[in-house]
């Protein structure tokens, strides 16, 4: 179980294990960082110079599982909640087949098809004649309350999977909370997120009404000098999944996220329980929280990431060392990377792959900064992972500076096989045996 | 599949261009002379009503009976929700008599702020006809406008085909949410007049429409009636329908699904029917 452990390592062993698409999304950050400076624009009225090295990067809509949860994260990401109105499984069936369609044209891109002048165009436009792929992923899953409504989907539920319910410090509202289905969409560039959200709410309107909505970013990262990819930072400052555990090692994801097991149900292997927590940062007072004091809140020095046992000069992949401080001298008790992952032989079993990204929204009545982090985690048990972690972080004093107000617990398909398949195919061949 | 992309989307064009120039005369506006003169009949007949209902509303207003006025005010606006897909016509009139306090900047207290919407914040909120007869004098006189203004207004096809799906954009837009009528909840009555405005556009245009556009047809039927029988389900046995705050969600989000697939499919009506 070591390899649980190590965080990620150097970059040239972390591409070893991926497929062609996720290798080009990696190699994006870098591009990104360099091309604008080579190509600046000449005009006002001239567009932001785009890669096409990073929009023609595709990943895969099929396999055992979906795409966007171990694929690695590109720059922009948005959740949307729905809720399902169908009233049978014949129409539950036709939503999702309807729903695999776009996504695999989405994901994959290609022409728009041209229609008569006269209608309206079948598409919004957002991203010209041709859409290009730009690692665009389109992930769903399940509410709890799908299968709490449809009887026919009742006997069907996953083990774990249950309404959120407020911990102490969650100030939840309403209109942000759970939701029959959850779309993640990841891409490259936002608008190639928000395009295909627009394609999903005009195609599937017959079906889906949109319950909320929340969009993210993660800041690209230059790689470091010994050509690893650091961990990105949220909008405290500090990095964020460093100890993640590592994506690219398919036993390790097989053991911590992808459901497997007679526990669950047959439809639901190779799906997985997706947290999505919307968590308010109050950065005003957060900035004006003593440097050392955030480091000891969260339990790593802020610039480096690294833990605050390490030497000075270590990387946010250096590991604490808990048992040689179990008074938490130099990393408090209540630290948050401490009570999140105290790295014991029994917490390996509460591991769980990390994947948020940074929303801003505006102001708030009171003219602070709405920002906050869209967290979401993905889990082969969702009891064991998210819950168990942020019951032991309840009271951490991390708390005095973040608010958890919106999110829901899901469950993520398994994966398209091919292009016969659909998502939720498993379930609603399980829901016609029943 | 790019491929395939490509097929499909020229037969697409080829099919769509053959039904406009094919079922149609080559000016497809002919076509549509009979159902716009028809519709025309309909929009002079709710005016009509309008007229008559508003006079028995804003006299309630004037007479200082609140309990009266509150019960006329569903019913009256009825027909006026019905012509709804048209009002763009006579904007300057819809401002007047149907605005609503968030469009002004300072909303209740706004002085603008007049029309329906306007008395009913007086006779719900205040519950009084306090200050409401100068709002009550300048509604009855907007409507006896519209009334006038209707014989001698010309009906352009596209505003009249295209008024029914953006009556339906409306709805999903600012009504779904029941902020029309935030202080008496009678949202559910203006919403059956807005259905019934929109189908009544809709059932003109059918028979153009039927035999190219079967499976079309049969969808917007389906939804049209599905939305009947979820509004059905809040009708009160005196005619009208029950406080917007009783319609569960799970119906609301019914509503809401049909109200934007047939926004979606009768934005389709003008191209189909040939309309640029």
């Amino acid at each position: 179980m070591e390899r649980i452990k190590a965080p990620r390592t150097d970059r040239r062993n972390l591409l070893k294990g991926l497929g062609a698409g996720a290798m080009g999304v990696l190699a994006a950050g870098r591009a990104g960082a360099e091309t604008p400076a080579q190509q600046a624009p000449h005009n006002v009225q001239e567009a932001p110079v785009g890669h096409a090295d990073t929009a023609k990067q595709r990943v895969d809509f099929h396999g055992p599982h979906q795409a966007g949860i171990t694929t690695p994260r590109p720059a922009s990401g948005l959740v949307a909640s729905f809720d399902i109105v169908v009233s049978s499984p014949d129409e539950f069936e036709e939503m999702l087949r309807q729903l695999t369609e776009r996504a695999r044209f989405l994901t994959q891109g290609g022409l728009v098809p041209e229609r008569d002048p006269k209608l309206p165009p079948p598409d919004s436009g957002l991203l010209g004649p041709m859409v290009a792929p730009d690692a665009q992923t389109i992930t769903v899953a399940l509410g709890d309350s799908v299968f709490e409504r449809f009887d026919w989907l009742t006997p069907l539920r996953p083990l774990h999977l249950q309404r959120m319910v407020q911990f102490p410090n969650d100030a939840l509202e309403t209109s942000i909370c759970h939701g029959d289905m959850t779309i993640q969409f990841c891409a490259n560039l936002s608008d190639t997120n928000m395009h295909a959200m627009r394609d999903i709410v005009k195609n599937l309107s017959e079906f889906l009404v949109v319950r909320w909505m929340y969009e993210g970013s993660v800041p690209p990262v230059l790689p470091a000098p010994d050509g690893s990819t650091p961990s990105a930072r949220n909008f405290l400052g500090f990095r964020d999944g460093s100890a993640n555990p590592d994506s690219t090692d398919a036993p390790l994801m097989d053991k911590v996220v992808w459901v497997a097991g007679p526990d669950e149900p047959e439809w639901a292997q190779g799906g997985t329980y997706q947290a999505v927590r919307i968590i308010r940062n109050f950065v005003e007072r957060w900035d004006r929280t003593p440097l050392g004091e955030q480091e000891r809140i969260f339990g790593r020095r802020k610039m480096s990431g690294a833990p605050l046992d390490a030497p000075q000069d270590a990387t946010e992949q250096a590991l604490p060392d808990y048992s040689a401080d179990a008074e938490g001298k130099l990393t408090p008790m209540d630290a948050h990377i401490r009570l999140a992952n105290p790295r014991t032989p029994d917490s390996d079993r509460n591991l769980m792959l990390r994947r948020p990204f940074n929303y801003s929204r505006g102001v708030t009545k009171s003219g602070q900064l709405d920002q906050g982090l869209l967290f979401i985690s993905y889990q082969a048990d969702l009891q064991q992972g998210f819950i168990e972690v942020q019951n032991r972080l309840n009271g951490e004093p991390l708390e005095e500076y973040i608010k958890p107000v919106g999110g829901g617990y899901f469950f993520a398909l398994p994966g398209v096989r091919d292009d016969a398949d659909y998502l939720g195919s498993s379930l609603i061949t399980a829901a016609r045996r029943l | 599949m790019v491929g395939n992309f490509l097929r499909s989307s020229a037969l697409a064009i080829v099919l769509a261009s053959g039904t406009a120039g094919g079922a149609f005369a080559a000016d497809p506006s002919l076509d549509l002379v009979a159902p716009l003169a028809e519709y025309k009949i309909y929009v002079a007949e709710n005016t009509a009503k309008l007229v008559e209902d508003t006079k028995a509303f804003t006299d309630a207003v004037k007479a200082g009976d609140v309990e009266k006025a509150k019960s006329l005010f569903a019913p009256t606006r009825t027909s006026y929700e019905k012509i709804e897909p048209i009002a763009e016509l006579f904007s300057d009139l819809d401002v007047s008599m149907d605005a609503r306090a968030d469009d002004y900047e300072k909303a209740e207290e706004d002085p603008a702020f007049t029309g329906f919407h306007r008395i009913e914040y007086g006779l719900w909120e205040k519950n009084s006809t306090e200050g409401l007869a100068e709002y009550a004098d300048r509604l009855m006189s907007d409507v006896t406008t519209l009334n006038q203004r209707i014989t001698d207004l010309t009906f352009p096809p596209e505003v009249v085909v295209g008024g029914a799906a953006v009556l339906m954009e409306e709805v999903a837009a600012t009504k779904i949410s029941g902020e029309e009528d935030r202080y008496s909840r009678t949202d559910l009555w203006d919403f059956d007049a807005n259905f019934a405005g929109a189908q009544k556009i809709y059932e003109l245009l059918r028979p153009l429409i039927a035999e190219n556009e079967a499976e079309f047809v049969t969808k917007v039927d389906g939804n049209f009636k599905d939305v009947a029988d979820v509004l059905g389900k809040y009708r009160t046995p005196e005619g009208g329908f029950v406080s917007y705050e009783e319609l569960s969600d799970a119906d609301r989000n019914v509503l809401s699904t049909k109200v934007n697939t047939l926004a979606e499919d009768l934005s389709t009506l003008r191209g189909k029917l040939g309309l640029g």
